[in-house]
């Protein structure tokens, strides 16, 4: 046998190993955490009982489909949250780039404002934009827009200056320039502030929803925890560990598919 | 864009390309080459960069500028570039100022300057498509001439997958995918080791042999400005006066390793070296 498929054979072989020995572990905790609870060695009001918690995600998901709506409902907000704050971000970043003078006036507002924790405008948007959608949708893009205004600006000034004089030397014009060089310059670091600001997106709005909604995820797990269904919670905890690694999921296979020169 | 709107620019290219035939017929004509007169430039009150500047560049000479390290030859070259403006002196080329961005000129920097984000084909291309040059011609013009760097099979490949050679290897192949008669080099090789500088300077001796471009190559290296030149220009140190223009008569086409043999290629090289020498102490 050649080195190179000794080589694949033992990589193969340790990405058995290391799958297996998690779910092992998995099981075992999972074992163990039901074995605690079902003795009451810990109060299961505390950590709710893992056969329960798969009983209310099997009914949430696929029975009653509960679950599903408000996971949808969650979704759409932060859609709508990530993809309002994200492109408000990158037009004020542009013009920032495009009249410094103005950066330098708002900076000290726009220094306040991010400093502000968010979160405590919750009342306020909630007042303004009700109960429904707009207010959730509200916070969650006021958490994006400044993350992604900040990597906006330091992308486009990341522009290296030898591309420029280049671009200078050929008579490229301020429109290629933009579309040819500082835009494409500039993606990299915009995606780490997008896949940041989808994060907060959903923190947005699951906080907006904990706090007054009528439907959504944090809707759920805001009513769970107030009627001590604590089994109920730990099934919506698990439900948005696995969106926010989806959400992130799918940023990193756009980034690879636009950063493949990287 | 649509096709009517490529066929002007392609074609204002192929008049650039033809230029160089036209200027050897009226050599020596203001309109044909690159002069400058009385030129001084001076960086704040204190740095002097160049002083007393007057050259005329032949249509079609490869023109070396040699002098120790802030003499003020880059300053020179990018005063021609236009990415300075003239202070005091005239420079003319071809007839007009100096402005960033003419088409006739074309710049090439030390450091590649490749986009990452470009393969090496769309990289060799950037320049010309810049410049509005039909997609078609363009494209073969970039593989032509890829290939002429010795980078045929690595068209695809992204600058991050190409070693500094090669990477500096599109770069000239972007420059000479410009079909500008005046070539501008600011020591273009002077990032890279001696063995790879060498080959470089045989792809680039056999690029210049095909068209006869007027090339003016800024370098700190004697034996590069000689192996390459038609004529060597060495200028003294701060502030940058030229205190010499030594022909370089050997015979074309050189070979570098070849000439690393050649006793006329060594006494050239120690006539220029005494004039360097004095540069430097003066």
């Amino acid at each position: 046998m050649s080195q190179a498929a000794k080589d694949r054979n033992y990589e193969l072989y340790e990405t058995i190993v290391v799958n297996v020995a998690r779910i092992v572990f998995l099981a075992v905790f999972f074992m163990l955490w039901e074995y605690v609870a079902q003795n009451r060695i810990i109060d299961p009001l505390f950590i709710g009982v893992p056969s329960k918690i798969a009983l209310f995600l099997w009914k949430g998901l696929f029975v009653e489909f509960t679950l599903i709506k408000d996971m949808l409902w969650t979704m759409w907000s932060t859609f709508l949250a990530f993809s309002i704050g994200s492109i408000a971000g990158i037009v004020t970043g542009l013009i920032f780039i495009t009249w410094p003078a103005f950066e330098r006036f708002s900076d000290p507002l726009f220094s306040a404002l991010n400093a502000l924790p968010r979160i405590a405008l919750a009342p306020l948007f909630l007042l303004w934009f009700g109960l429904g959608i707009w207010s959730k949708v509200a916070l969650g893009a006021s958490l994006t827009y400044f993350i992604v205004l900040s990597s906006a600006v330091a992308g486009i000034r990341s522009t290296n200056t030898d591309h420029l004089t280049l671009s200078r030397t050929l008579g490229a014009s301020q429109g290629q320039i933009f579309t040819k060089v500082t835009l494409p310059s500039a993606v990299p670091t915009i995606f780490s502030g997008l896949r940041l600001g989808l994060i907060y997106a959903l923190l947005g709005v699951i906080g907006g929803e904990i706090i007054a909604a009528q439907r959504g995820l944090g809707q759920l797990l805001s009513f769970l925890a107030g009627s001590f269904q604590i089994s109920g919670v730990f099934a919506v905890l698990f439900i948005l560990a696995i969106l926010g690694t989806g959400l992130i999921g799918a940023m990193n296979m756009v980034e690879k598919r636009l950063l493949r020169w990287q | 864009m649509n096709a009517t709107g490529q066929i002007a620019p392609a074609s204002a290219g192929t008049t650039a390309a033809a230029s160089p035939e036209a200027a050897a017929a009226a050599a020596g004509s203001p309109r044909d080459s690159v002069i400058i007169e009385g030129l001084n430039h001076r960086f704040g009150e204190t740095v002097h960069a160049a002083a007393d500047i007057s050259l005329t560049f032949a249509p079609g000479e490869f023109v070396s500028i040699v002098g120790p390290s802030g003499c003020g030859k880059t300053t020179v070259l990018n005063l021609l570039a236009g990415l300075l403006s003239v202070q005091e002196g005239t420079v003319s080329i071809f007839g007009s100022p100096p402005r960033a961005g003419r088409h006739d000129v074309a710049y090439m920097l030390a450091r590649d300057c490749l986009f990452p984000w470009l393969t090496a084909e769309q990289n060799a291309e950037f320049g010309a498509e810049v410049r509005h040059v039909d997609r078609n011609v363009r494209r073969q013009r970039s593989r032509d001439l890829l290939e002429a760097v010795g980078l045929k099979g690595f068209e695809k490949n992204y600058p991050k997958a190409l070693s500094h050679g090669m990477r500096q290897r599109v770069a000239l192949a972007r420059t000479f995918c410009l079909e500008s008669p005046l070539l501008l080099m600011d020591e273009p090789f002077g990032a890279l080791d001696a063995q790879t500088k060498m080959q470089l300077e045989d792809v680039l001796l056999s690029l210049w042999m095909k068209e006869r471009r007027n090339v003016v190559f800024i370098t700190h290296d004697l034996a590069e400005a000689i192996t390459l030149s038609d004529r060597v220009i060495v200028m003294s140190a701060r502030p940058g006066r030229v205190i010499a223009d030594i022909p370089i008569d050997l015979p074309r086409p050189r070979s570098v390793s070849a000439l690393q043999k050649d006793p006329a290629y060594h006494k050239l090289y120690s006539q220029v070296w005494e004039k360097l020498e004095m540069g430097l102490q003066s």
